[in-house]
């Protein structure tokens, strides 16, 4: 691993805000006051927000309840009016009908007609876009594919969980391939697998070149998908940048490895003791999250069980995914997590060292010299636990003597 | 643009199916019409038929179909907006008056559905129960009743213009300098000089005048009816008087005179005879004579005293264009119903709209008002407000106001037209379209589409 690779950003992906794409959202001085029947001002719920969204950026809105965060939202779709400051979607007002032609909105809570179903709500959004009978018909059978209702086409929305409720919404969000896709809370209420294909599915809207404004409170999910976010709180922007900018611990150092000998390690912390105090080093073993380890099992699970609740693993509606042949980034690599042996898994030692300022290259390059024993090939026997046991207590009395 | 407008129309007539809405609507309307003949006997008159079996159960479904339709009116917008529902539509590209006209002709669709079923059940049921009567009354309902009747009228007079043309006159005389209270001697004047033009009194007969030189020849060897009403100055016990009729120009001699000799007929009430063909000279002018042969006065209306009624044409067309009345009626209310719930919760959007109903239907009282010239401190003896306040001067201009609204939708009245076997032309049904679609429901139209479009739908949500 080099140092370079620390700060590139990831292949495959539309270029992150950093000055290019067109301005697809500007905010400018954004106020909203809430006033009581009388025009007494009751609640300043937006107060002088600025920023904006360009193209191909998954942007998110973060904050706590009550900070602002929907009814910028809702004023981004023209469903509130600003008490002060400017709006532009696409360059016009959110008001203005011909916008909302390539947007999609997918609101917090499951606002569709209850005595409709599935296919008849598609059919009715897919209207009100004027898309022609016989593209709304391929579109539906592919978008209810994909959020897996292909079985509950004919149950009637209101009969719905919570969870089939929000996946027929992000269908209806969809409906008219729109070039901006606004969510609220994507994930709310639904299970790991939901979550994970609603991800894989805004990295594969963003790959395509649409923009998506994303507000959630589930913060993992937002850091999994988003490149820019704000965070709100009284309805002010308290805090902008993109994840990695704002979330960067310029102070710390992590290298990751396979397993290495006793002797190799011993090595290795003997040079970084050098110039780091011994109690600022830490050396574990990683583990892999547990929406991963969850998505392995009933993975492995599909294979052999049935289900009557909402099936998913499908594929993104094809309208959608645009270019099948795009470079795979992150979602794909979760799909080879899911499907490679798991000698592809084999876990790894970090090594994570604490420091002030970046090591001298020489440091590096001296890692890079050593050659690996026969014992760090791929093809070594995991070691118990016990031994492991014993190898931190045997390394912790050698730290220990210096 | 239809594309939409036909997507919210679609949604709104699927929701009244989907919460079983029109199912129960049918039942009520079917059986009512069933039902009610059965429970209300008729006199096995044609008349009492009639009475039942048309103006009560075209009624009923009036009625019936006016509150529903406010209030699925109401429910469809209000709702909707208070459930957020409105905002997943409203995001899309979609004006929100196409989502307005959307739901009026959603609303509208139901009612055609609704009106048209009773409609038919109404009439199948006339041809059906018809042939229960009496060979005598079958006659009578079939060429007074189910029949379509043009009608004319002796000119008319107007009465005012002369009261105020003599009031005038006796202002200038010594005794009329002396009058304080102008506005009370002329509403006296008025009806003395009405009394005047009804009054037939004891032993003194009447004529009366009609054109009829533009139907002339369609009416040639054409019997025609003569439909008249009275009222009596003292009444007696078997509340029958006796007239004697003459139509006919005695100074033409090429005119037939046609005479029906002493008859009784009963007082405040329509009675019809049946005046043989060619009556009418050459010019197509028809004369009534009528003698009172009664102890007391009796007097015949100015409006509607006496009628001829002639065939026009068949009583399915009549009967068409009189549901196309009633329904344009019902496409008003859908818009009272829709501009109320536009900027008011569906409770009291509901009661809003149903209290201008009623206002609507009490329009009594406001030509009361207007007639007496106001509502405080009138005058019982002469039936005016002799020195009006300042509330008097607001409440005549805006009960004159209101008569003025009212009356563009409340000047047809296509129950009692069928009911009576009398024509609706083609241009009443036209002029109803305009006055109460184009110029009344184009206000609330217009009215409930500018609060829709200005209201802030994401304030609406209630909580749940």
């Amino acid at each position: 691993m080099s140092l370079e690779s620390l700060t590139q950003p990831e292949a495959g992906r539309a270029a992150p805000a950093s000055g290019k794409g067109d301005v697809v959202v500007a905010v400018r001085g954004l106020t909203k006051v809430f006033k009581d029947f009388w025009g007494r001002p009751k609640a300043r719920a937006v107060d002088n927000v600025n920023f904006e969204v360009r193209r191909g950026e998954v942007f998110g809105l973060l904050g706590p309840n009550g900070s602002g965060k929907s009814t910028t939202v809702k004023m981004l779709l023209g469903l509130l009016y600003p008490t002060n400051g400017h709006i532009e979607v696409f360059g016009k007002s959110p008001r203005h009908v011909k916008t909302k032609a390539m947007i999609g909105y997918l609101p917090e809570e499951s606002y569709l007609y209850r005595y409709l179903d599935s296919d008849e709500t598609l059919d009715f959004f897919g209207n009100l876009f004027s898309i022609p009978q016989e593209q709304r018909a391929g579109r539906r059978e592919q978008l209810l594919e994909m959020v897996g209702l292909a079985k509950a086409r004919r149950r009637q929305v209101g009969e719905f969980s919570k969870g089939m409720q929000r996946r027929i919404g992000l269908a209806q969000a969809l409906i008219n391939d729109p070039d901006l896709v606004i969510l609220d809370e994507p994930t709310a209420g639904m299970d790991p697998l939901g979550c994970r294909e609603v991800k894989d599915l805004i990295v594969a809207l963003a790959r395509r070149g649409k923009t998506v404004i994303l507000s959630s409170h589930l913060l993992a999910d937002v850091e999994d998908v988003c490149d820019r976010v704000v965070i709100y709180y009284g309805g002010k922007i308290q805090a902008a940048g993109t994840l990695k900018d704002l979330l960067a611990t310029p102070d710390q150092l992590r290298i990751t490895t396979p397993i290495l000998p006793r002797e190799t390690i011993e090595r290795v912390l003997e040079i970084v003791r050098k110039d780091v105090s011994e109690d600022r080093v830490r050396i574990d073993t990683p583990t892999q999250n547990l929406e991963s380890y969850f998505l392995g099992v009933v993975q492995r699970a599909k294979q052999s069980e049935e289900t009557s609740g909402a099936t998913s693993g499908n594929r993104v509606a094809a309208y959608l995914r645009g270019d099948a042949d795009a470079p795979q980034v992150r979602a794909d690599k979760v799909l080879e997590r899911l499907t490679l042996p798991t000698a592809a898994a084999a876990p790894e030692v970090v090594a994570t060292v604490v420091e002030q300022k970046p090591l001298p290259n020489e440091k590096l390059q001296q890692f890079t010299r050593v050659e690996p024993t026969p014992a760090a090939s791929p093809s070594i026997e995991k070691p118990s636990a016990e031994k492991l046991e014993k190898a931190n207590e045997k390394l912790s009395g050698l730290l220990g003597k210096k | 643009m239809i594309q939409r407008l036909l997507a919210i129309c679609l949604l709104t007539v699927r929701a009244a199916f989907r919460y079983r809405l029109v199912v129960v609507m049918a039942i009520l309307l079917i059986g009512g019409v069933i039902v009610l003949p059965i429970v209300i006997k008729d006199d096995g008159t044609a008349r009492g038929f009639t009475q039942i079996v048309l103006t009560y159960t075209l009624a009923l479904i009036t009625t019936l179909l006016g509150f529903v339709t406010i209030w699925l009116a109401c429910g469809s917008m209000a709702r909707e907006i208070e459930d957020a529902q409105m905002q997943m539509v409203a995001v899309k590209p979609i004006a929100r008056w196409e989502i307005w006209i959307g739901k009026w002709l959603g609303i509208l669709t139901l009612n055609a559905m609704l009106l048209g079923v009773s409609a038919a059940a109404v009439f199948v049921l006339m041809q059906w129960k018809a042939r229960h009567l009496s060979p005598n009354e079958q006659e009578i309902l079939q060429t007074e009743v189910l029949v379509a009747r043009g009608e004319a009228r002796p000119p008319e007079v107007d009465y005012k213009r002369v009261a105020e043309q003599l009031l005038q006159e006796r202002l200038k005389t010594p005794a009329g300098k002396t009058i304080t209270n102008v506005a009370a001697f002329r509403l006296t004047a008025q009806q003395q000089v009405k009394a005047e033009l009804e009054t037939v009194r004891k032993d003194y007969g009447k004529q009366w005048k009609i054109d009829l030189s533009k139907q002339m020849w369609d009416l040639k060897d054409v019997p025609m009816h003569l439909r008249l009403k009275f009222n009596v100055a003292e009444d007696n016990l078997s509340s029958q008087y006796n007239l004697e009729m003459e139509v006919g120009d005695p100074a033409d001699g090429d005119t037939r005179v046609w005479r029906t000799g002493e008859i009784k007929l009963p007082n405040d009430v329509y009675s019809e005879i049946t005046i043989p063909a060619n009556v009418f000279n050459a010019k197509g002018e028809l004369f009534i004579r009528i003698a009172n042969r009664n102890d007391t006065a009796i007097l015949f209306p100015l409006e509607d005293g006496i009628t001829i009624l002639y065939r026009q044409g068949g009583f399915l067309g009549n009967f068409s264009r009189g549901i196309a009345i009633i329904f344009c009626w019902l496409g008003f209310l859908a818009a009272l119903g829709l501009m109320a719930a536009s900027f008011l919760s569906f409770n009291v959007a509901a009661f809003f709209a149903l209290g201008v109903l009623l206002v609507g239907l009490s329009s009594g009282t406001l030509k009361q008002i207007v007639e007496e010239g106001g509502i405080t401190g009138v005058n019982h003896e002469s039936g005016v407000t002799e020195n009006p306040a300042f509330l008097d001067k607001i409440a005549v201009p805006v009960a004159h106001a209101f008569l003025g609204v009212l009356g563009m939708i409340k000047n047809f009245s296509p129950i009692d037209s069928l009911s009576s076997g009398r024509t609706i032309t083609w241009s009443e049904l036209g002029r109803a379209v305009f006055q109460i679609w184009m110029i009344m429901a184009g206000i609330l139209m217009a009215i409930g589409i500018y609060t829709f479009t200005r209201r802030e739908l994401a304030t609406a949500q209630g909580t749940s």
